[in-house]
């Protein structure tokens, strides 16, 4: 035997932590879960191809500005760019959040503890927000550092970087919940992986063909609300109405709050259907 | 102080009854929780854990009221699920070093006692392999570390021994054993069978469709239905008979014989029997009273 001598057993007489300190240990564990950390190396190779694809835009954009002396790519449309590859990143990595806790019936075992049900939806909903909106911040924000540091002829877009930071955010706790909670319907990961991309596909290849089958009846009031069906081109029209930046859509978005007001509502009732499905999933 | 008490405990669910009015209480030591399937053993876990209320009555857990003081029992408590629990892809190590940190514990400590539980429970090199292939008596011993890792007052054990063959199940009896005397953490362990938790347990208390069926000290089990199982190679029938006319309440168990023992000389005079016939003696077991018996015995009073 490996034993070389058994002290006997030892009791814990040290701190027992409070909410904050489990909800903040669990918000990490699955944060580094996200990412694959900790995992085997599998594990890590889409998150980090996807995040590595994501800087890209911004290092060209560092190179134009640099060597071209001219304004690189804006901040404003960065994310509505990018769509494709932040939503391979929640539908790959959104069901490694939720799904194994709930197809191997781990969550017993937190309940057991002095974690609620609310803290732990919360701590993965953080958890995914955090990790999609480093996707987001960390291209921006690269990309502001450069513009800082080539000095370009003229006021830095301060502002516009700003804005774009704050969408991001906006964004980021839209798709999080959206994705945890498509995810979490179903405890296989694979499924959890093909819903959420599936109406991602859905919500943007529609957009186009509505747009259009409703400009070319003359209905362009109609068409512009077309573009509110795709997250990334709603969160836009929130940054239009907020920051006043250019739409990164054909002919612009409807006026006023009206995106702003669907954004809530998608993130509450998102936020609603996973205190439902955890709800169950605990009492079973 | 008791560590735990219910009073005229009740749970109903729409469709069945779990728990009928069941008041009862443990001191410290292993407690037996013994019931067929579908007793009423699991819903009064959940509701021990503050996780389900109780319809009516009520419950304490080390002197806490189950329905106002969950979140303190949970913080003082152990469980280990009857059911699979364990995700496949991390290792033992990792699995239960983070929930020592659900359970409140700082990083460097929730290490120390994961190391430390995983020792006790017998886990040695391959704690740091993915749980997801280890054997059956190998992921129960990681379920029984994650409720000791944060070191509790009580653990409460549903099933630990579903599932594992017969040295399995001796290995995880005379490990609940040791937590109960050596660890000095109090046990409450559910099984439908009494017979394996009459070696570990100080106390058993036995349900049947959510009802007290009894509740007594280890000793008084024992001695309430004190046989033995005799086997011998040939010759059964005429051991029977010798043994009857000696007056020795004697009944036939397949190739076995039960026999009631009132006294050691009931023992004695088995072995005399044996010699004098000159059969060959293959087993004298103290007879492990099954649940049935209990049943039986209620239904006879």
């Amino acid at each position: 035997m490996s034993e070389i001598y058994d002290i006997g057993y030892r009791h814990y007489d040290g701190p027992r932590l409070g909410r904050g300190h489990t909800t903040r240990a669990l918000t990490v564990h699955s944060l580094r879960g996200v990412f694959g950390l900790g995992r085997p190396a599998r594990s890590k190779l889409v998150p980090f191809s996807l995040a590595a694809i994501m800087v890209l835009p911004a290092i060209v954009s560092i190179a134009i500005m640099a060597l071209m002396r001219r304004e690189g790519m804006s901040y404003s449309g960065f994310a509505v760019i990018m769509q494709a590859v932040l939503a391979i990143f929640l539908a790959s990595q959104a069901p490694t959040v939720v799904a194994p806790d709930l197809r191997f019936r781990v969550l017993p075992l937190y309940l057991s503890r002095p974690v609620t049900i609310t803290e732990y939806v919360g701590a993965k909903v953080v958890a995914m927000t955090v990790a999609l909106y480093a996707l987001i911040a960390v291209p921006l924000t690269l990309m502001f550092a450069g513009e800082l540091l080539v000095d370009l002829p003229g006021p830095p877009r301060t502002k516009e970087y700003l804005g774009a930071m704050l969408t991001g955010l906006l964004l980021a706790v839209l798709l999080a919940a959206f994705g945890l909670a498509i995810a979490s319907l179903t405890p296989r990961r694979g499924l959890g992986v093909a819903s959420v991309i599936a109406l991602y596909l859905l919500a943007s290849a529609s957009v186009p063909i509505m747009y259009s089958t409703l400009l070319s009846a003359g209905d362009e009031d109609a068409a512009r609300w077309a573009w509110l069906i795709n997250p990334f081109w709603l969160v836009d029209a929130v940054q239009v109405w907020v920051f006043g930046t250019t739409p990164n859509s054909e002919g612009g978005y409807p006026d006023g709050p009206v995106s702003f007001v669907i954004v809530v509502l998608l993130i509450a009732a998102a936020v609603a259907a996973l205190a439902l499905r955890y709800r169950k999933a605990a009492s079973r | 102080m008791h560590i735990l008490d219910t009073e005229g405990l009740t749970k109903r669910f729409p469709t069945v009854t779990a728990l009928d009015g069941l008041t009862v209480t443990t001191g410290p030591g292993v407690t037996g929780l013994v019931g067929a399937n579908g007793a009423g053993k699991s819903t009064l876990i959940k509701i021990l854990l503050g996780l389900l209320p109780p319809t009516a009555g009520g419950a304490r857990v080390l002197g806490l009221d189950v329905t106002t003081r969950g979140a303190d029992i949970r913080r003082l408590v152990g469980y280990m699920p009857e059911h699979e629990c364990l995700p496949p892809d991390v290792s033992a190590t990792e699995l239960v070093v983070h929930l020592a940190r659900m359970s409140g514990l700082p990083r460097t400590a929730a290490r120390e006692r994961a190391a430390d539980v995983l020792r006790h429970v017998g886990l040695a090199e391959e704690r740091y392999r993915p749980i997801g292939g280890y054997s059956t008596g190998m992921k129960q011993r990681v379920k029984l570390a994650q409720a000791l890792v944060h070191d509790p007052k009580l653990i409460l054990l549903d099933e630990p021994t579903n599932g594992l063959d017969p040295r399995g199940r001796d290995e995880m009896l005379t490990l609940i054993r040791r937590i109960g005397a050596e660890f000095g953490i109090s046990v409450l362990v559910t099984s439908h069978l009494l017979g394996e938790l009459e070696r570990v347990c100080d106390h058993v208390i036995v349900i049947d469709a959510g009802r007290l069926l009894r509740s007594s000290a280890i000793g008084e089990f024992t001695q309430a239905t004190r046989s033995v199982t005799v086997e011998v190679d040939e010759g059964t029938q005429a051991l029977a008979d010798r043994l009857a006319e000696l007056g020795h309440g004697v009944a036939p168990h397949g190739r076995m014989l039960l026999v009631e023992v009132t006294g050691p000389d009931t023992l004695d005079a088995i072995r005399d029997a044996t010699a004098d016939l000159g059969l060959c003696l293959i087993r004298l077991e103290r007879g492990r009273q099954r649940i049935e018996d209990v049943f039986k015995e209620t239904a006879g009073v």
